[in-house]
């Protein structure tokens, strides 16, 4: 079954450590991604109520680690997430994550 | 002189050499896999940072390749910064000094610099350090260090070599880095106490033993960007998930305040009158813990008077806060199962920052949370081996002859002189007028002082310059190394040397080496011994190699450096409550390790120190509050050193990765502040007050006070190359320019958080 990409996005704190991990992976210089870290706000909702958010998305240079997996290792975004909010596997294994609040799932 | 192979075969003697909680069976250190050498390390910078995250280094054909986080070490959990990540544009970086240097006097900011061995290096070091001993006294060399790269407990050894008593941070003003909340905990509770993240662990948020906080007050630090002192700042995200809520305290809406269950933006500098305030409501309510203050603190009633004078009324005023916020933060914290503080460096960067440290801290006592899960637990160094962190005074002892201690420069301030302390403001006067006794001389470790902490770089440059002998140890050429240093020595990054961790208290581990070093690159520890042998007689020496200083050191944990790199960590035991089981004090009684033996609302000490005994708010010395004629010509309040990603204070703006993610000195205000002053966004920027003043690139956002503008620090653009005759452009960023070299009263803190400046467009 196909991987897809969960990203737990109410945890990420848009420490850059997906795109830089996965540029130091693939050999890519630091305008080349292979996952792209996006901001939303800050925007002020209501007096006490802000939404300020990051959300990482994948791009076509992706592979999901193919070369790691294969050697049972890891994604390596997903390794070194400092928030723990990026989950990569199939739709089944991902399905308890997919029931969160805020969740995005690419692939 | 003790005999440490017999000190470690005593404490082998007392039953099985070490306890520890982690079990390190089928925990390689190396191993070989797909054509690699895989060397399991903790990278315990440089560069950067004040962390030990584990890591794997993947060597080839004697290259480091590859570097990853390691999924088994307990601290970081296999998660790694980009910093570390992209370690690699540092250490291969083809600007990395490789070999000894020196300089003639004459040419200093000139980039003439000559290869040298380090023969000659040590000569030089020890004809000139030696002339400036015979002259003016070792007194008048001052060893400083900057903060990060494993130096704290090391760099003091380099200065009991020279025989000075002045050894500390190079140019902080007030030592405002943590200095100020360490002495302040120690009166108020003995030593310092830190957050429990589940850290002591290393089974972590699965020990049963443990429980998230119910609210972590995160006070002017922004932890998952700053990971400052031994703390990893996504632990606490790792505690959302399990439910902690925040309290955020801050002047801008982190990404932590945008997620907090209270956000109290507050101007800068006035932390302490929002601490005494929600003290005042906690005791108004009769929120605090009744049975811990009776049982376990000083003063309380006297505290309870006090702060009823300070209610949040007064403190909404000052902070340009909502009362209404400030009660509401009270109530949860008073109704708090559990809760910790969180707090940054902005604690000290006020010129009274020791108290604010001491008014914050307060809040956990009053709300008795102390030494329970998910509260404030006591740090003390992993099995007592104290170099990794605050060495005591005893570390070194036999490696040189004693010191003496009252010639530090310090005589201002008795609270300095208590701790025996250096002033780094009173060795700045002293760098420029020869009083009270002449610093002529500099030894500078990992120190950047006119790019990053000085205050007053344009005071600190024409000072350093006029020292009659400089030398610098770094990893590349910096604004400072190419200001100032007569000899330059090349210094080893965490992978091409061995040591053991630092600046945290909950494990200890290993550095393993991984690779050669680059070019003739040594570990700091290693010049400090070999630059010391030149000054003191062979009856010193203790060891003959770094292994054998580590097994000096770890003597007394019962460990050698190999049998702790076999295992790369060791977790200590750990326990709860234990100011109730006698484990604080060293009389072995109940209590805290202070002279009440009970945590200090009242500090019995603090009137010797000029202060009151209680906490009080002081206005910021500039502010609009207390100096309206300044702030009519400079009316915005300015806060700087706001720790970008990427960067560890004045580190990394070589390593394209990092810079990428922030490429320019950033000053960030409002949306309408900026409209006030005609500023659009990525405008060149005057930033400008009574002190100095600086240009950095506008950035509007949304996420600031409008009275207030936010400046980076430590910026310096190595791009240029050393002979435009700037210094690497250090002096046009600067944002120190507008900030006084001038502690708060007690010597300690200073005002890099709180000055007033005015802004405008630079025509380009």
């Amino acid at each position: 079954m196909k991987q897809k990409i969960l990203i737990d996005y109410g945890y990420c704190s848009g420490c850059h450590t997906c795109e830089v991990a996965c540029q130091q992976e693939h050999g890519l210089a630091p305008d080349q991604f292979g996952i792209k870290l996006t901001q939303i706000g800050p925007d002020q909702i209501a007096p006490r109520r802000w939404q300020y958010e990051f959300v990482p998305i994948p791009t076509d240079r992706c592979d999901l680690c193919a070369h790691r997996q294969a050697e049972g290792k890891r994604p390596s975004c997903e390794l070194h997430c400092q928030a723990g909010c990026i989950r990569i596997g199939t739709l089944d294994e991902l399905a308890d994550d997919l029931r969160k609040d805020k969740v995005a799932l690419f692939g | 002189m003790d005999d440490f192979e017999k000190v470690l075969d005593e404490a082998r003697d007392e039953g099985p050499a070490v306890k520890t909680q982690d079990d390190p069976n089928g925990r390689p250190w190396t191993w070989e896999e797909d054509g690699f050498t895989v060397i399991r390390s903790n990278a315990r910078s440089g560069p950067g940072c004040h962390e030990n995250c584990g890591v794997l280094m993947y060597v080839k054909d004697g290259v480091l390749e590859k570097i990853e986080g390691d999924p088994d070490n307990p601290f970081n959990q296999g998660r790694l910064c980009p910093r570390c990540l992209a370690f690699k544009e540092m250490l291969y970086h083809e600007d990395r000094l490789k070999y000894p240097l020196k300089r003639k006097k004459e040419d200093r900011g000139k980039n003439t610099f000559e290869r040298i061995s380090w023969d000659e290096a040590y000569d030089i070091i020890e004809r000139e350090m030696k002339a400036v001993i015979d002259k003016y006294g070792a007194r008048s060399i001052w060893v400083t260090q900057g903060t990060g790269r494993d130096i704290n407990g090391y760099g003091p050894l380099m200065a009991q070599y020279f025989g000075t008593p002045n050894y500390g941070t190079g140019f902080l003003s007030g030592q405002a880095c943590y200095a100020p909340r360490m002495f302040s905990t120690s009166f108020k509770s003995g030593g310092l106490f830190v957050c429990d993240y589940s850290q002591f662990f290393p089974d972590r948020y699965d020990d049963p033993r443990w429980e998230a906080p119910e609210y972590a007050l995160i006070w002017g630090n922004n932890p998952v960007v700053a990971n400052s002192d031994g703390m990893l700042g996504h632990w606490i995200v790792e505690c959302m998930k399990r439910g902690t809520k925040l309290m955020v305290m801050d002047p801008m809406l982190t990404w932590m305040a945008g997620k907090a269950d209270v956000f109290i933006q507050l101007r800068p500098g006035t932390d302490a009158a929002l601490a005494i305030a929600m003290a005042h409501q906690i005791i108004e309510d009769g929120l605090q813990d009744q049975e811990f203050v009776e049982k376990w603190c000083y003063g309380f009633e006297e505290f309870k008077e006090h702060v009823k004078q300070f209610p949040p009324s007064w403190a909404a005023e000052i902070c340009g806060v909502d009362e209404d916020l400030i009660i509401e933060a009270a109530r949860k914290l008073g109704k708090a199962k559990s809760a910790c503080l969180q707090w940054g460096v902005a604690m000290d960067h006020t010129s009274e920052g020791f108290v604010t440290g001491m008014a914050c801290y307060d809040l956990m006592a009053l709300t008795g949370n102390f030494e329970k899960p998910g509260t404030m637990l006591a740090a003390r160094p992993a099995f007592g081996v104290s170099v990794t962190w605050l060495p005591s005074v005893d570390v070194w002892n036999g490696c040189t002859p004693p010191v003496d201690e009252t010639e530090t420069m310090n005589g201002d301030y008795p609270a300095l002189k208590a701790i025996a302390a250096i002033s780094p403001d009173m060795l700045l006067t002293a760098m420029e007028t020869g009083e009270p006794y002449p610093i002529k001389a500099m030894f500078m470790m990992q120190n950047n002082a006119i790019a990053c902490m000085g205050a007053a770089p344009q005071r600190i440059l024409p000072a350093l310059q006029s020292m009659e002998f400089n030398v610098c140890v770094d990893l590349f050429m910096t604004p400072t190394v190419l200001a100032c240093a007569d000899v330059v020595l090349p210094a080893a990054c965490f992978a091409e040397r061995i040591g053991i961790t630092g600046h945290q208290p909950y494990a200890l581990g290993s550095i393993a080496q991984a690779i050669e070093p680059l070019g003739e690159c040594k570990s700091d520890q290693r010049i400090i011994y070999e630059v010391g042998e030149r000054f003191v007689d062979e009856s010193y020496k203790q060891w003959d190699d770094e292994q054998g200083m580590y097994d000096f050191l770890l003597r007394r944990a019962g460990m050698t450096y190999d049998e702790l790199r076999d295992r790369t960590w060791a977790y200590p035991e750990f326990e709860y409550n234990k100011h109730e089981k006698g484990l604080l004090r060293a009389d072995g009684e109940p209590g805290f390790a202070t002279a009440t033996g009970l945590y200090n609302f009242v500090c019995i000490e603090m009137p010797y120190f000029g202060l009151s005994p209680l906490p009080v708010y002081e206005e910021p010395l500039e502010s609009p509050v207390s100096r309206p004629d300044l702030a009519e010509k400079y009316p915005l309040v300015l806060t700087s050193g706001m720790r970008p990603w990427g960067f560890f204070h004045s580190e990394h703006r070589q390593s394209a990765s990092m810079r990428a993610l922030h490429p320019m000195p950033t000053v960030r205000m409002h949306p309408e502040t900026a409209e006030r002053f005609g500023i659009a966004e990525g405008d060149k920027v005057r930033i400008e007050n009574n002190f100095g003043s600086c240009v950095q690139t506008a950035h509007l956002t949304t996420r600031l006070r409008k009275d207030t503008v936010s400046a980076d620090h430590a910026w310096w653009f190595p791009e240029r190359g050393a002979d435009d005759g700037t210094l690497f452009g250090v002096m046009e960023v600067n944002i120190n320019q507008l900030v006084p070299m001038r502690p708060g009263k007690v010597g300690l803190g200073a005002s890099y958080k709180s000055q007033l400046c005015s802004v405008s467009k630079v025509e380009e």
